[in-house]
């Protein structure tokens, strides 16, 4: 501006200026003295590729200073010369730009800006580099329906839901997972649940007359998850019989009286071989002793109608581990067999022996489902900081699946198992056995001779969950080793108690 | 004499290749084993690509390298030379063959250095056990996955699904062709950097993979 002043100054004062300059002078003069500038500097916000085959960038432009401003994306791609332009700029909307397929490369670095022009300047943005693997974000899941079941009186809430609509997942290119989340409508206190790659989901710890509200959200692979899905809202239907013909009344309450005095008592939940008060107040150590170690398992059937009445399982084969090995808040239920009937939410507090364990009950399958595999984490955590010393021992680095020990060998359907070995249940259902922590000055050539073919002896693994072992050729009867066990074939360790 | 009945069903099993016995539909039940492996080496991948992951943004909250440097994008991986699909339509186009020499390449390619990574930061006092355990895990779990798709690369060319041509990348000869001294060049952030990618790719190579020989088996 002053550079201006100057110049018209010592125009003025003789200096020889041709008239187009001085003209373009007394316009730029004009032109700042209407406060018109170089555009602002625009933000990259961000990138994201929703199924890991385009990705899209969005900006936001700063102050335009008053004139007609054109923002332009630029980028670099490693293994490519040159620095290119977006390549459409339309698809995404405004402010953006859309990398389809043929522009999409993965597992190559991106370094994009966006700069703004006007015909006073131009502005880069801050630039942004970054590997479409990291900025795979998928979209919501849709369609989300909820259906309440009435099963012999407890009712429960099946959920379901698609895929967000942009993905086609049979090629393997991208895996989905599921993360739901429950509330009721007036508390802020969310329940989660993780799905697994299943698109439905069953909730049993519903009560009636309340309303719920449920949001999904999904990942590919290790993607970050997606937005929650819009609140569905479901209404549970109060019960039928609150108010019962008065010899209804009568009789529930004649049965109630007899139940209560007459009859013996009705025992709790059991585990033959385990102690539930221990397993309440025990320490770690020894709960897991009781239950991993105890040779008394009775045999395990996979029993598959009565566990689809009872239990929705989301995966196949989780373990039924009681909640109490995981120290969260809360957390006290027992151990509630596979096939125990919840009592009905209906009825009024029965004063039968579970009345204790009813209120852990009511929050059923579905709490435990949550907490199993962070439950057995947490259990191997604690064996491994190590109370059991017969337990975990220092095993030949032999890699990955592999049953050498006879000790803590445990009858499975009639075949011997040994668990010794494992380490860890990690979320994704994956056994991974106890390495033992190698000398450094072990060389790497021994360690490669003295690992064994360590794949050979896995029998099954069921999509995503636990990899069941084949049992080591003790030469005992292997029964039809390639069985077809059933998608939930670990779950149940215990037979379901008859009905009361 | 029943000691040697049961001895000599022990030797009769492992005559047999690690297939699971079945009483009938021996056919069937090979192709239920490959699809059991793939899963076992794909779930095995994953969970080496998610410790890489983890290892990667810790190293970040350590030493915080800037992300977003203006210059030129020059990553130089030492497994750069490696031919791979850069995504999902080319990854299906290649053939089978390629696919599963070029997952084998990576893995024999990362043994060296990440078993030297390891041991690096072993040393490293910054570095708690946690992460220096991690390490380790993940410098075995890169060996172990090696045998696993070798084991499959075998079942698959038992089952003719691939021709033999598949070379035997475990030999001795191969080994050392691929210890090429590039990779102790490159700097502890960006190897992790490197194979964070690289066990991305092993991953999604394997799934792809998996379905497109035995499509019916949860894909």
């Amino acid at each position: 501006m002053l550079l201006l002043l100057l110049l018209l100054r010592f125009s003025g004062a003789g200096v020889r200026m041709k008239g187009g300059l001085r003209l373009v002078v007394l316009l730029m003069l004009s032109v700042e003295s209407s406060s018109l500038s170089p555009p602002g500097k625009p933000v990259l916000l961000g990138c994201r590729s929703p199924e890991k085959e385009t990705f899209t960038c969005w900006w936001k432009p700063g102050l335009d200073g008053g004139l007609p401003t054109v923002h332009r994306l630029y980028y670099e791609r490693e293994h490519l010369e040159g620095t290119h332009e977006c390549p459409d700029y339309r698809s995404a909307g405004s402010n953006s730009c859309f990398f389809d397929k043929n522009h999409t490369y993965i597992w190559v670095d991106y370094h994009v800006m966006v700069e703004a022009s006007n015909a006073l300047g131009n502005v880069p943005s801050d630039p942004l580099k970054f590997d479409v693997m990291e900025i795979v974000r998928p979209y919501a899941p849709e369609n989300v329906t909820l259906m309440v079941e009435e099963k012999q009186e407890s009712p429960y809430l099946h959920i379901r839901w698609k895929h967000p609509s942009n993905t086609v997942s049979r090629s393997g290119w991208i895996t989905i997972k599921y993360q739901l989340r429950v509330k009721q409508e007036n508390s802020n206190d969310w329940k989660n649940y993780t799905s697994g790659t299943q698109m439905g989901f069953s909730l049993y710890s519903i009560h009636p007359g309340v309303v719920y509200e449920v949001q999904v959200r999904c990942t590919l692979d290790h993607s970050s998850w997606s937005e929650w899905s819009n609140t569905t809202f479901v209404k549970i239907p109060n019960c039928e019989f609150q108010r019962p013909f008065a010899p209804f009344v009568a009789l529930q309450l004649v049965v109630k009286i007899v139940k209560r005095f007459l009859l013996p008592p009705v025992p709790g939940p059991k585990i033959r071989g385990v102690d539930v008060q221990l397993l309440k107040s025990g320490k770690s150590e020894d709960v897991l002793g009781a239950l991993i170690v105890n040779q008394n398992f009775p045999p395990m059937v996979a029993r598959k109608d009565q566990m689809e009445e009872y239990l929705i399982v989301s995966d196949g084969g989780e373990w039924l581990l009681p909640a109490p090995l995981k120290s969260q808040k809360k957390k006290k239920s027992s151990f509630i067999p596979a096939g125990f009937h919840l009592d009905s939410q209906c009825k009024e507090s029965t004063p039968s022996q579970v009345q204790e364990n009813k209120d852990e009950m009511k929050s059923s399958s579905n709490l435990e489902q949550k907490q199993e595999f962070s439950g057995i984490n947490f259990a191997a955590a604690d064996l491994q900081k190590g109370a059991s010393e017969n337990f975990m021992q220092r095993l030949p680095n032999s890699g990955y699946v592999d049953i050498q020990r006879q000790e803590n060998i445990v009858e499975v359907d009639g075949i011997l198992v040994d668990y010794s070995r494992v380490k860890e249940v990690n979320g994704d259902n994956v056994f991974i056995l106890q390495k033992e922590n190698v000398p450094l000055s072990l060389d790497v050539q021994r360690r490669e001779e003295s690992m064994s073919e360590d794949y050979s002896r896995v029998k099954e693994v069921n999509g995503d969950n636990v990899v069941l072992l084949n049992p080591h050729m003790t030469g005992l009867s292997k029964i039809g080793v390639c069985t077809d066990l059933s998608s939930d074939g670990y779950v149940d360790t215990i037979p379901a108690p008859s009905l009361i | 004499m029943r000691q040697s009945a049961r001895l000599q069903t022990i030797l009769d099993l492992t005559a047999v290749d690690a297939a699971p016995l079945c009483t009938n539909a021996q056919a069937g039940c090979h192709v239920l084993s490959l699809a059991n492996l793939f899963d076992r080496v794909i779930q095995h991948s994953a969970r080496m690509h998610g410790i890489s992951n983890d290892l990667h943004s810790e190293f970040e909250l350590y030493f915080l390298p800037s992300k977003n440097q203006i210059g030129r994008v020059s990553r130089n991986c030492h497994t750069s030379s490696i031919l791979t699909p850069n995504g999902k339509e080319n990854a299906q186009r290649m053939a089978r063959e390629e696919l599963t020499e070029v997952i084998l390449k990576l893995l024999v390619a990362w043994r060296d250095p990440l078993w030297h990574f390891h041991q690096s930061m072993a040393h490293h006092h910054d570095f708690n056990n946690f992460s220096s355990n991690k390490s380790l895990e993940m410098s075995d779990m890169v060996h172990e996955l090696r045998k696993g798709v070798q084991k499959v690369v075998e079942k698959m060319q038992m089952l003719g699904i691939i021709s033999n041509s598949v070379s035997n990348l475990a030999s001795p000869e191969a080994l050392l062709a691929s210890d090429s001294a590039e990779w102790r060049l490159m700097k502890d952030y960006d190897l992790l950097y490197c194979f964070r990618r690289d066990s991305n790719k092993v991953q999604n190579y394997l799934k792809i993979l998996k379905c497109r020989i035995v499509p019916e088996h949860g894909c």
